[in-house]
């Protein structure tokens, strides 16, 4: 079964009195397991498609349907509940909260579950951040990372709440060359441990980890 | 924890990261209630002090004074009561269980060995403990025959026994009252000053009789009576009654003012109201307008820091916040606040309450519900206050927030 399902999902925007088309009519399937790549130029819908992907946003019209749900139908609560439980997000300035700590940020997921045991919670991150190599960092400020390191507890901040769907909208867009192939390895990682990964990007270095390639043009997928 | 609880904590969390928002919030909001604090204890203080005084005269008791208001104002004290006035009204109540006349003397030397005192001499009759609720603690009060024989005795106020008697037992000593030789029966219990700062111990008690014939050379004129009643309920009734009587016999034509003073419970409260109320109101105005700048000045630093952490809000709804859990976090911090302002208002009210009492001497009077309306108060202005910004953030669209 697929994990991710659009059917003709319009977005359209009212600018001033204007309303844009942003995405004309998408149809994606995005199935369990799987590594893409979103890329087209700037502009094209790339960010508007992920925000409806992670149930940030919603279609104008047509049908969305993730793990088994038809977004268009849920609320805001319910959206927020499955954003909690099925998706991570990973943002290319990192979005981390700068007055808590490593570990804080980790756990940012873990405070809006309906049931969380703090002490499995705790003993989750700490493994998790032992995944993402930053063990030594928990009691950090985000300030005192470098911008790889600091992505990397985004990382580890998505993958948390188990989530089905990590979504990155250019995850190495603020990193040199060196660190950004460090966080695809990651990502990587965490597609062969199951996750399903989507990845926006301009860059075909980094288009290159993943194993499907999408094409967005002008708000319609093409190819 | 509970999700509640892990928000919460969010909300301490923030309001410990944004340092200088937390430093104007905490110090207006302390301001606010600090004043209102005081308030409420000023308020509570008087009541108690109402109540004191009231204890003291006795809930059950009139005094009739000599002299009309007009003559009191201008320092003129005539003598218009007589014992027979004090027979008539004790003849007239049956529910009286005390009448008890009395006349005083300022200024009066009295001698022992070779130490002066100025004391001020009060004649009663054998009434006195009971009339004044007054107990005498060593020796004992008047028999009626001392006052029937006008016999040179009498009872001393505990400051006289300090100021006269160092170690020694005053019971059985003489002394000398304006040159005539006394003695010592009983001493009284202390009995403090009244809220006007009048020392109630520097007095003297001796026989009426003794008083009036011997030193006042009177045979008539009263300063005073006591009168108390069994039924304390209908005092206000009482109180009417006698001052017809008094009229009466005073032979007053209507429109012709009292030519005494009947003083009851009820006054004293009157009094001290006066007294209390106009720095309640003052302080009643300040307080109020401080807790709304106060809650104006949360409102704004917090609409503030809802536009400044957007992006915040953004992170959080992307995690799964729902609306709730944004507005409950920016609410609690409100609250947060407002409460570490309304503990802190609470200390510096007591701190400043010492200043206010250092200043005038001032009934304030701290107690659990001082503190409670003050929570209370804080709470309401966090909420009230912090509601509105907290709304804002909450209704923040999640892809709006992150874009800023
Ligand atoms: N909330 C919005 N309101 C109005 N217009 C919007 C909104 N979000 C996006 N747009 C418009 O939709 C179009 C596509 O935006 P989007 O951010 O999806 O592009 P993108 O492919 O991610 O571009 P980039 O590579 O520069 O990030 C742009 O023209 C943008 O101005
Ligand atoms: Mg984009």
């Amino acid at each position: 079964m697929s994990l991710c399902v659009l059917e003709n999902v319009k977005k359209r925007y009212l600018i001033g009195e204007e309303e844009v088309e942003v995405l004309k009519g998408i149809n994606l399937q995005v199935e369990q397991g799987e590594f893409i790549a979103i890329m087209g130029p700037s502009g094209s819908g790339k960010t508007t498609l992920m925000n409806i992907l992670g149930c940030l946003d919603v279609p104008s019209s047509g049908s969305y349907v993730i793990a088994g749900k038809e977004v268009t139908q849920l609320n805001d609560d319910e959206l927020s509940v499955l954003r909690n439980e099925h998706i991570g997000f990973v943002f290319q300035n990192f979005y981390l909260l700068s007055y808590a700590t490593v570990l804080e940020n980790v756990l940012l997921p873990t405070l809006y579950m309906e049931r969380s045991r703090d002490g499995f919670t705790r003993k989750r991150a700490k493994e998790i951040l032992g995944l993402v190599g930053l063990s030594d960092r928990a009691k950090f400020k985000p300030n005192q990372l470098s911008g790889g390191q600091q992505q990397r507890v985004a990382i580890a901040r998505a993958l948390i709440n188990d989530p089905d769907l990590i979504l990155a909208d250019e995850p190495t867009g603020q990193l040199d060359s060196k660190t950004a192939s460090e966080i695809m390895d990651l990502l990587s990682k965490m597609n062969q441990r199951g996750k399903t990964v989507v990845v926006i990007t301009h860059d075909a270095n980094t288009a290159a980890y993943a194993r499907r390639t999408v094409r967005i043009l002008d708000g319609l997928i093409v190819d | 924890m509970g999700r509640l609880g892990r928000i919460l904590r969010q909300s301490v969390m923030a309001v410990r990261a944004f340092k200088l928002r937390t430093l104007f919030c905490v110090v207006s909001v302390a301001l606010g209630i600090s004043s209102i604090t005081i308030i409420v204890a000023a308020t509570e203080g008087a009541f108690k002090k109402a109540f004191d005084m009231v204890a003291l005269f006795g809930p059950d008791a009139l005094l009739v004074v000599s002299g009309s208001d007009e003559a009191r104002a201008i320092g003129k004290r005539e003598k218009t009561l007589t014992l027979e006035d004090v027979q008539a009204v004790k003849e007239a109540f049956p529910g009286a269980y005390v009448v008890a006349p009395s006349t005083s003397m300022g200024d009066v030397t009295v001698a022992y060995r070779d130490k002066k005192y100025q004391s001020l001499v009060v004649g009663s009759t054998s009434d006195f403990s009971r009339a004044w609720t007054w107990p005498v603690v060593e020796g004992s009060d008047f028999t009626d025959a001392d006052i029937r024989g006008l016999r040179n005795v009498a009872i001393l106020g505990s400051h006289v026994v300090e100021e006269l008697f160092a170690k020694e037992d005053p019971v059985g000593k003489y002394l000398f009252v304006k040159g005539i030789p006394v003695q010592v029966v009983g001493v009284l219990s202390d009995r403090g000053t009244t809220p006007t700062g009048q020392n109630l111990d520097n007095r003297l008690i001796m026989p009426i009789s003794t008083v009036m014939r011997k030193m006042q050379n009177e045979r008539k004129y009263i300063s005073v009576f006591r009168v108390r009643f069994v039924d304390q309920k209908k005092l206000s009734r009482y109180e009417e009654e006698v001052r017809l009587l008094l009229r009466q016999r005073h032979q007053l034509p209507e429109g012709v003012p009292d030519d005494f003073r009947i003083i009851s419970p009820k006054e004293i409260i009157k009094f001290l109201a006066a007294l209390t109320g106009s720095l309640v109101v003052f302080l009643g105005i300040v307080g109020v307008i401080s807790l709304v700048v106060a809650g104006f000045v949360l409102a704004n630093l917090f609409l503030l820091s809802v536009k400044e952490r957007s992006k915040e809000i953004g992170i959080r709804r992307s995690v799964g916040a729902r609306r709730n859990d944004i507005r409950l976090q920016f609410l609690g911090e409100a609250v947060t606040l407002t409460t570490i302002g309304g503990l802190i208002g609470f200390v510096s009210a007591i701190g400043g309450s010492r200043l206010l009492t250092l200043i005038a001497d001032f009934p304030i009077h701290f107690s659990w519900k001082a503190f409670a309306v003050g929570l209370l108060l804080s709470w309401f202005v966090g909420i009230a206050f912090g509601l509105q910004p907290a709304s804002r953030a909450a209704n923040l669209e999640p892809i709006e927030a992150i874009r800023t």
